[in-house]
């Protein structure tokens, strides 16, 4: 599994635990919210059912009340049984509720009325219309609520009934008795009232669809209930069943049933029944609603997240990148500065500013053969490319000024190598220049660098024509202009980061900027190092908080021959001059100051040389000159071997194989190789008819 | 440069002292020439005052040496100073002699 899985995975967990907890949340306040619910169904219909049962007890008591208050009038009117229509219609009217009433007299209480007699008043509508309506076929003295009053003396509310003419309408009748002075029971009286309001007034503002109000008697059966479209008849008995467990409260899977029952005859009990999953529907929905929206945004979170964590791991991933760039770069300079000469002899000193980690500027310089090499170059650009191509042109001058000596040669060389391939357009400017320490020429080569300045009486600009830079075209040709310098006289050679440097206020340092403080470092008769030193604290003073944007070189090389030791002697090419070339060599070793040991090695290089040319340069019998120059400056001893013989280039013999034993081993050959050996570098040049063999050796 | 070859103990010592340059050479040459006539006696040359050595002197050892070793005698270098031994070492001379 790679990685990018593995965090993508774990990016899931945490959302996942985050779902966790929001759901646990919600369902906790779901919970609450359900039971905070259920209390306030609790307590509304709670107080639905305590005013209904107010509603009705009010009923009740008007009923009674009417009852009561004409019971007085009635009994005036008991004498005359016709008069008693009049009674009856009086308290009917006096109550709305009322619908119908009558008086059953018990058997021939009026006897000219016959067994039985019922004057009865009933409403229909405005009209009340009374009638007597005993009869065999209605005979009261069977009706349970007649006989049970009859028996027991005291008043009695019926269970309910429907209406005989109209079956949608409930009635319910208080009967109560009419007694005698002597308590008897003569008659009871019943008034209807009309219930049928209980159950639509019960059922008319449900809440929900099907929850619903109902009222029952107290052996359990419905005296109002909900109309067929609230709530089937099967809904209706399933409540029943549940209240007659006589529970303040109740429920089943399907419903929950609140009721009360009243405290007083007829002790109906009201109650109020629920459909749960209607109740909890609203609640429900919500939940789900809020389930989903819970979802959505843990979805949107984990996108979120998951883009966060992408785009946090390509910030990482980026400054992972940085980090090795800067610590690759940070390799490159010190590579590049490895590249640049570590130490300075007295006489010569460089100083290179890259603008960033690396840069396109380049100093070099060495020593060969008598002579002093320098350059200094500015790749176009800056940054990593720049550094690239000052790498390999600062490889292509060490190698080439190996071979060549000459400056406007080393630039033709570098210029047809960088032309080769050079699709991205780069150039370099460059400057080449020697220095012969014994004869004090300097010989330079100009490939549109910055011309150096001279520093010899005062400061002036060296006399360099421009010239193309390198890179540019392939057959472009670098003039070579010489100068003899004198003793003490100083070249400083810079890049165009130092007259470019700008202050915050975009003015440039500038030539004249330089040129004066090369004047004064003159004047003060500074050093190479603190010459180069001043001019830089200059620029960067100059500068200020201004950022450093280019690269910035200098290198200052002085003439300074005053420890030279130059010696000549002329040798006939005879074996009886070896002795004068000995002292010779004596002498120059013991003036230059060397050690016995270097002295007497490179005493053995040149004498063996010499003796060559002594031996071979001119054929047998011919006589001849071999001059011996010998020359130094304490850092570097230098021989020259000049013969007018037959050209011969000792450094084409091949050296005899040391590993030889004694008897494969010839007797010559070991001169030249001791020569090469011993000395530093060994070159031989035909000028001018002569054999011109230079020996060198650094001695410091 | 003095140059002399006495007989000690059955062996030829030459006793080199001095500058053995290319000058020196020829009469060197000619005072070892009883070196050549060793007849299987050992030969030990005494550098311990021999100073300087040139390639002309390197090739007179190499003639003894070969010579002795044609007719079965060692060729011996005593006492050799760090000049001429690093002359020695340049040319390969150190792998052929006997360092006493």
């Amino acid at each position: 599994m790679d990685s990018s899985r593995k965090s993508w995975l774990s990016r899931l967990g945490i959302v996942v635990i985050a779902a966790i907890l929001v759901e646990t949340i919600s369902i906790v306040q779901f919970r609450r919210i359900h039971s905070i619910m259920e209390v306030e169904m609790d307590t509304r219909s709670h107080m639905a059912l305590l005013s209904m049962q107010d509603r009705i007890g009010h009923m009740l008591d008007m009923t009674e009340g009417t009852m009561r208050e004409n019971m007085l009038y009635l009994k005036f009117r008991l004498n005359d049984p016709d008069s008693i229509f009049r009674a009856m219609e009086y308290l009917i009217d006096d109550n709305t509720d009322v619908v119908g009433g009558g008086i059953c007299f018990v058997p021939y209480y009026f006897p000219e009325k016959g067994r039985l007699y019922e004057p009865y008043a009933y409403k229909d509508g405005d009209t009340i219309y009374v009638e007597q309506i005993a009869g065999e076929d209605h005979d009261y003295t069977q009706n349970p609520f007649y006989i049970k009053v009859v028996e027991s003396g005291r008043p009695d509310w019926s269970d309910p009934y429907l209406f005989e003419t109209d079956s949608t309408r409930c009635l319910t009748s208080y009967s109560y008795p009419i007694k005698d002075e002597k308590g008897r029971v003569i008659a009871v009286c019943d008034l209807n009232v009309d219930v049928s309001w209980m159950g639509e007034s019960l059922n008319a503002h449900q809440h929900f669809p099907s929850s619903f109000g109902m009222i029952l008697t107290k052996d359990g059966r419905l005296v109002a209930g909900p109309p067929p479209s609230r709530a089937s008849a099967s809904m209706v008995e399933q409540a029943m069943e549940l209240l007659r467990d006589e529970e303040e409260s109740t429920s089943s899977s399907e419903m929950s049933v609140k009721t009360i029952r009243m405290k007083r005859d007829p002790y109906w009990q009201i109650a109020q029944v629920f459909k749960k999953d209607e109740v909890f529907a609203d609640m429900r929905r919500m939940g789900l609603q809020q389930l989903l929206f819970i979802l959505l945004g843990l979805a949107i979170l984990f996108f979120m997240v998951n883009r966060f964590a992408r785009s946090e791991k390509k910030l990482r991933d980026a400054s992972e990148r940085q980090a090795r760039i800067n610590g690759e770069l940070e390799v490159a300079r010190k590579i590049q500065r490895e590249m640049l000469p570590e130490s300075f002899p007295d006489g010569i000193y460089g100083l290179l500013e890259p603008a960033r980690e690396v840069g396109g500027d380049l100093f070099d310089f060495y020593r060969r053969d008598g002579k002093l090499f320098f350059c200094i170059g500015d790749v176009s650009g800056k940054g990593v490319p720049s550094a690239m191509l000052m790498s390999v042109i600062h490889s292509l001058f060490r190698m080439v000024s190996q071979r060549i000596e000459s400056p406007s040669g080393i630039l033709k060389i570098l210029n047809e190598q960088l032309c080769q391939g050079n699709d991205t357009n780069m150039f370099v400017t460059f400057f080449v220049g020697t220095i012969d320490y014994y004869t004090g020429r300097l010989r330079y080569a100009n490939a549109g660098h910055d011309k150096p300045f001279l520093l010899s009486e005062g400061v002036s600009l060296l006399p360099a024509k421009s010239n193309l830079p390198l890179g540019v075209f392939p057959e472009t040709l670098f003039e070579e202009q010489s100068l003899q310098l004198s003793p003490g006289c100083s070249l400083f050679l810079y890049t165009d980061g130092l007259t470019e440097a700008k202050h915050s206020g975009k003015q440039l340092f500038g030539r004249s900027r330089v040129q004066a403080r090369l004047q004064e470092a003159l004047s003060s008769g500074l050093d190479a190092r603190q010459t180069v030193v001043s001019v830089f604290d200059e620029v960067r003073g100059f500068m200020g908080d201004a950022a450093q944007r280019d690269d910035l070189t200098m290198l200052l090389v002085q003439y300074n021959p005053s420890e030279l030791v130059r010696e000549h002697i002329d040798l006939k090419n005879h074996q009886e001059e070896l002795s004068r070339l000995s002292d010779f060599l004596k002498g120059f070793c013991a003036r230059v100051s060397l050690e016995q040991k270097l002295g007497l090695s490179l005493r053995l290089a040149a004498e063996e040389a010499v003796v060559n040319a002594i031996s071979y340069a001119y054929p047998e019998g011919k006589e001849g000159l071999v001059s011996v120059y010998a020359d130094s400056d304490r850092r570097e001893v230098r021989f020259t071997i000049v013969d007018s013989g037959v050209p011969f280039d000792p450094t084409a013999v091949v050296p005899g194989d040391t590993r030889l034993d004694a008897q494969e081993r010839p007797i010559g050959g070991l001169g030249i190789l001791l020569t090469r050996k011993i000395m530093d570098s060994v070159s031989y040049s035909r000028k001018e008819g002569k054999n011109v063999l230079t020996l060198t050796k650094n001695i410091v | 440069m003095k140059t002399s070859v006495q007989e000690i103990d059955g062996k030829l010592v030459a006793t080199l002292c001095g500058e053995l340059d290319t000058a020196a050479a020829q009469e060197t040459e000619v005072a070892l020439q009883p070196l050549l006539q060793s007849r299987g006696k050992d030969i030990v040359i005494d550098c311990t005052e021999l100073e300087y050595i040139a390639s002309s002197g390197l090739r007179l050892l190499l003639s003894v040496l070969k010579q002795a070793q044609s007719v079965g005698s060692h060729v011996s270098l005593k006492n050799v100073n760090e000049v001429v031994r690093d002359v020695l070492d340049l040319t390969g001379f150190v792998s052929i002699f006997i360092f006493e």
